[in-house]
């Protein structure tokens, strides 16, 4: 008999169907003894790079084809797979892809995914791949029925609709089930017959969907998610036969449904020859791995686009460096030719450009952008506009982007403002044309609660026991579900249920087994590919969220299919920073040009040295602010470093104390030898960027700096790490280095290296995070302006509603006459400042709030008052802005109509209770005229005067309509109701911390803002809880015990009162080691029963 | 038709097919190739464990029908069978028996 080799496996990549992701399938299939592998996942090819990549790797042949359900005119007609025939200069590949993206297009006629039979027709004329007809085809389902003539005529339909050679096969697949049901021996055997009688070719295969028997219970629960309804309330696949069975099996199998060796051996000889043309050859069918760029005309090159390339880097010289000596241009000029022979050499001067012509396409738009990541260590980045940061400045370097040592694309990120990304992304597919752009898709996998929602929902438990658990999910894989239980303190009520409860216990094994399995896909956040016009035969698209076309593949699949990939970014701060800088030219006339700062500016050094960063791009966490207090630092490079160092590789490789004590002077810096003193100056002698492993690896072998990138990024793998060390050691003592030097010099790198950070990426960082820092410093109001209409950090509103009051910005109350949809910067004449707590100097402009901040308005409701203000008094804002009864009585109720009433009673005081009585006679008006069912019968007369005399409201009630109607409390803030018990039992208000001695009992309350488990070199889990009591911040840490003590409140409640040691972390720092944490709440309610009691006793 | 739950010996040849069985005092011989297939269970109610290679019979069980009649008297009956494919169990259990 002949090999079998099987040509239908659906794997991960059919989200909620299949359970082995590719590679695991590929392995198994080696492990197997096949010599080739389909996949075969549903409407798409979302795994078919990474089954290829695997085959290239364990040198199999790649086989891919897809699941479809076809349609005729929009009716059912069962589903289909088509598989894609290799070695044909990509005509299968294309076929296939075609055939997806059409599918995956849904209109009217075809609300849903399928292929229209005439269209599958029309792209299989030339032949290039083979339908097969399984049990689940029209074909297979007519096989259970015992309509013989329609079954006759079903498979003569097929035959004649695509007559190609070649083109259809019949799948018969048996998972022997029960007699007369689908995927019975029975019903393969019967369109086996068929088949015959009417010589339609016939080919084996399982119609996999997992790897082992033992996987039938994952798909069981998949099978659950995608009905959306617990086991046993849908009828679930028939047993567990769907894996991936050894070529023996296959053969007897092929044998029971035969029922005659002879025909069985046929069978499988038919399959062998259809695998033998679906064989895949990756480079000559899908164009593996080459670079793919815009054609030259598009981006209007003319000539060699390398001399292009030269051109427009060298006009750059003139233009970024105006001002420099003849040193500097030498350094430069030898530095860019350094470059652009790399360029030249990988062959990129067409991607360089088509990146540089994207930067300039976003700048002409006049939209903010940045580009980020070891994109900025390139000079020639710098040059042609795709970069702002000067690497020779900065110290950074471009072998660290890019080398003739790698041969791959590189990545280069662009952060641009988010409010107008989708903008940008419509742009480039005008600009490229959309047979060229598609966005980049994105699987997201099962992790933690959502594999425990989903495992929750398949066995049928209750939805609030469910959220119950998720919530105290923090911060661990599914994967690791059991052995949380042990270890972690607010898991241990449900560790208890586990032991007793039979169902909690199997959500603990179900949950496991989803953990990083793909679940949907969607847009990327920030990728778009961009290729020639033959992008669309080689990747198949589908609708994103945004309505744009988005490939089938993810980021990991751009390489191997040799796609470019640009990620452009949506960064609130950019917008936030753009909002500041427009409001201000609008307001004062007054332009910012904020990529032309200078960034030596003492105030706002001092600012930051404050720890005062809310609101500051990148260093506003908790321990970041922590990080300022003890770091304090006072230039541009500085926030570079602090922004590397607060990242989990140098926190876990333990980088921070041994720098900040250099920094301080509390140790010598240890340069090993003098010649690593000038690589290591900045940090005191602390390995921390990859560049410093570079230069020091270089320095001490000569190896040059590309070179010493590439052992810099093998020291990540075990397997060849011990020729790194054997080659550094001998390079090293040939060049004179002591012994004691070498070894000491190897475990540093050895010990650091992958904990490291790439400088570039910190310093391309530290840009927006000096600029923030800068308008806070300058322009506070239009910043916080910014920071409230475009939210770009980690903080709710309301925390940055209490800091603009801290640095004496003006909030002025909502008006239905000046607000509008964003935070208007507005001149406001100077008053004294009522609420600010640190008494700054009063300034002439404040932030308005925004409409948009009332709950229940509606957006048309906020549109029609933008476009109709202004309104002259009540009556008039009633008939031109139409407002719903609930939305005008919440405008009266936050005091957004004052204005209003103000305006027709000259002068005369009105009360907001005159207002509200004003409103709800309009509101009773409404009602009386909507029964008369004629609007402009308004009779105004009725009502012509404001009625007078109603009581004002009391400063707590106004501050608890607002807060209840906008989510923000403008006048007051929340902890203040809670005072008097606070003050009874001597709670400290977070401002005071910083006036108290190391180690002293305190209680802190507030408001959660912030809750972090950064990672510990350790692995013990720390615990940092932010409260923000209107004073300011609190920052407290919780260990193993304290997180037991308060591990029912420690990931649940807002309001807490936490109990604990103060403890000195630097000249301005101040945090709170926790002992214990309570629900403010709880204790509320119990003090003042306590008071009524002792009251009534 | 009689829906039944009872455990059965029965005997088996090399391959795994039964030959023959004892129920209710009788001793039956299989007289046709009897149709074997897979079923499943609802292990979401009876497992009490499903961690990652639980192996087999916590999913699967094997059916099996069979037409046999006692040893003398020459009335065939249509029996099914589960077969536990849990190698530790291995239980025969007749489900059904038609007239």
């Amino acid at each position: 008999m002949n090999a079998f080799n099987h040509l239908h496996v659906a794997s991960a990549f059919s989200a909620h169907f299949g359970v082995t992701r590719p590679e695991l399938l590929v392995e198994a299939a080696v492990a197997m003894g096949f010599d080739a592998l389909a996949i075969t996942d549903r409407n798409g090819l979302y795994g078919a790079v990474k089954h290829i990549g695997a085959c290239v790797h364990f040198g199999i042949d790649p086989i891919v084809g897809v699941d479809l359900e076809v349609f005729d005119s929009g009716a059912p007609q069962g589903q289909i797979t088509l598989l894609s025939h290799g070695r044909k200069d990509g005509q299968g590949w294309r076929v296939l892809c075609s055939a997806i993206s059409l599918a995956q297009h849904k209109d009217k006629k075809k609300p849903q995914i399928g292929i229209e039979k005439t269209e599958l027709a029309r792209l299989l004329a030339n032949g290039g791949a083979t339908v097969l007809l399984g049990a689940r085809s029209n074909l297979g389902q007519l096989a259970l029925s015992s309509d013989r003539s329609a079954f006759t005529q079903c498979l003569n339909a097929w035959v004649s609709l695509l007559p190609t050679r070649g083109t259809l096969a019949v799948e018969i697949v048996s998972h022997i089930t029960e007699p007369g049901t689908e995927f019975s021996n029975g019903q393969a055997k019967r369109m086996l017959d068929l088949a015959d009688s009417m010589r339609v070719p016939c080919v084996l295969t399982n119609a996999v969907r997992y790897l082992s028997p033992d996987d039938a219970i994952t798909a069981d629960v998949l099978d659950s998610a995608r009905h959306l309804e617990p086991l046993g309330l849908f009828k679930p696949q028939p047993n567990a036969q769907a894996w991936l069975k050894p070529s023996n099996e296959m053969q007897r199998l092929a044998i029971e449904i035969c029922g005659s060796r002879a025909r069985a051996a046929e069978l499988i000889e038919t399959t062998a020859r259809l695998v033998d043309r679906c064989r895949l050859d990756p480079a000559s069918d899908c164009d593996w791995g080459r670079p793919k760029t815009p054609e030259k005309a598009l981006l209007g090159i003319e000539g060699n686009p390398f001399e292009v390339l030269w051109q427009k880097a060298h006009d750059g010289i003139e233009r970024y460096y105006p001002k420099a000596n003849r040193a500097l241009l030498d350094q430069v000029r030898h530095r860019l030719g350094q470059e652009l022979i790399t360029v030249n050499k990988l062959g990129f001067a067409t991607y360089f450009l088509t990146v540089a012509d994207v930067a300039q396409m976003i700048r002409d738009m006049g939209i903010r952008s940045q580009a980020r990541g070891s994109g900025a260590g390139s000079l020639l980045n710098y040059l042609i506009g795709i970069s702002g940061v000067d690497p020779i400045e900065h110290d950074l370097l471009f072998e660290r982007f890019l080398s003739t040592e790698r041969t791959s694309l590189p990545d280069i990120d662009i952060d641009v403002e988010s409010a107008r990304r989708h903008d940008i992304y419509r742009s480039v597919f005008k600009r490229y044309g959309s047979n060229r752009v598609t966005l980049l898709s994105m699987q997201s996998t099962y992790r933690g609660r959502g594999a425990m929602r989903d495992s929750g929902l398949a066995l049928g438990l209750d939805d609030d026991q469910i959220d119950d658990i998720a919530k105290n999910m923090w911060r661990f894989s599914a994967r690791s579900f059991r052995g949380a239980l042990a270890t972690k303190p607010e898991l241990s009520r449900f560790a208890a249920e586990v032991e007793n409860d039979r169902r909690m216990n199997l959500l603990v094994d179900i949950t496991e087994r989803l953990d990083r399995l793909p679940r949907h896909i969607s847009m990327h956040p920030c990728g778009v590919i961009l290729g020639n016009s033959n992008l669309l035969e080689l990747t198949p698209v589908e609708a994103s969220g945004m309505g744009l076309p988005m490939s089938q593949f993810d980021k990991d699949d751009m390489d191997p299919m040799g796609f470019l990939k640009l990620d452009i970014l949506g960064v609130r701060m950019q917008s936030a920073m753009a909002y500041a800088v427009r409001e201000t030219r609008r307001v004062s006339g007054k332009n910012i040009d904020l990529d032309n700062i200078p960034r030596d500016d003492a105030a706002t050094f001092r600012d930051i040295r404050t720890t005062n960063t809310l609101g500051i791009f990148q260093i506003e966490s908790p321990g970041q602010r922590e990080l300022t207090g003890k770091h304090q630092p006072t230039e541009f490079n500085d926030l570079t470093i602090q922004i590397s160092l607060f990242r989990p590789g140098p926190m876990k490789g333990n980088m921070i104390a041994p720098y900040l004590d250099g920094r301080h002077g509390f140790a010598t810096p240890d340069y090993i030898h003098p010649d690593l003193e000038p690589i290591l100056r900045e940090t005191y002698g602390v390995v921390i960027f990859h560049e410093h492993v570079i230069r020091i690896l270089h320095k001490m072998t000569g190896c040059g700096l590309a070179k010493a990138d590439e052992l810099r990024r093998s020291l990540e793998k075990p397997r060849v790490k011990p020729q790194i060390e054997k080659f550094f050691k001998t390079e090293a003592t040939a060049r004179g280095y002591s012994k004691d030097v070498v070894e000491k010099v190897w475990s540093v790198i050895e010990g650091f290296s992958s904990f490291g950070f790439c400088k570039a990426h910190g310093a391309a960082f530290a840009l927006p995070t000096y600029q923030s820092a800068w308008l806070k410093t300058h322009y506070p109001t239009e910043f916080m302006a910014g920071l409230f209409t475009h939210d770009p950090g980690m903080y709710p509103k309301r925390l940055l509603l209490a800091e603009a009051r801290r640095l004496g910005v003006r909030i002025l109350p909502i008006d239905v006459n000046k607000s509008t949809n964003e935070y208007l910067v507005e001149p406001a004449p100077r008053k004294t400042v009522e609420h600010s707590i640190i008494k700054t100097e009063e300034s002439d402009i404040g932030i308005r709030m925004a409409l948009s901040d009332v709950q229940g308005i509606s957006q048309p409701e906020i549109e029609r008052i933008i476009a109709e203000q202004p309104f002259a008094d009540l009556p008039d804002f009633y008939l031109r802005a139409k407002p719903s009864r609930r939305t005008l009585e919440s405008l009266a109720l936050v005091g957004a109509l004052d204005s209003l009433a103000e305006n027709n009673q000259g002068g005369r005081l009105i009360s907001r209770g005159d207002i509200l009585a004003r409103v709800r006679q309009l509101n009773a008006l409404k009602a009386k005229v909507r029964n008369l069912d004629n609007q402009t019968a308004l009779d105004f007369s009725v009502i012509d005067s404001m009625p007078t005399g109603n009581p004002e409201m009391s400063k707590s009630e106004r501050a608890q309509n607002e807060f209840t109607l906008t989510k923000l409390d403008v006048s007051e803030h929340l902890i203040e109701s809670f005072r008097p018990m606070l003050d009874e039992m001597g709670v400290v208000r977070s401002n005071e911390l910083v006036g108290l001695r190391s180690k002293t009992e305190v209680l802190v309350a507030g408001v959660r803002v912030a809750t972090q488990t950064p990672p510990m070199r350790s692995g013990k889990r720390v615990v940092f809880l932010t409260l923000d009591d209107g004073f300011g911040c609190s920052d407290a840490t919780f260990f193993d015990e304290a997180q037991k003590r308060s591990s029912q409140v420690l990931f649940n409640n807002r309001l807490l009162l936490i109990a604990g040691k103060t403890r000195r972390t630097g000249v301005n720092g101040v945090s709170i080691m926790a002992e214990n944490a309570w629900d403010l709440r709880a204790l509320w309610s119990q003090w003042i029963s306590s008071k009524t009691e002792s009251r009534s006793a | 038709m009689n829906q039944i739950r009872e455990q059965v010996q029965v005997s088996v040849d090399q391959s795994g097919q039964p030959v023959g069985f004892t129920w209710r005092g009788g001793n039956y011989l299989v007289s046709d190739q009897p149709i074997r297939w897979f079923s499943r269970r609802d292990w979401w109610l009876e497992a009490s464990r499903v961690p990652k290679g639980v192996g087999p019979g916590v999913f699967e069980v094997e059916i099996w029908r069979i037409l046999a009649s006692e040893a003398k008297a020459k009335h065939q009956l249509q029996f099914e069978f589960s077969h536990d494919l849990d190698p530790n169990s291995g239980r025969w259990q007749l489900i059904q028996v038609i007239d």
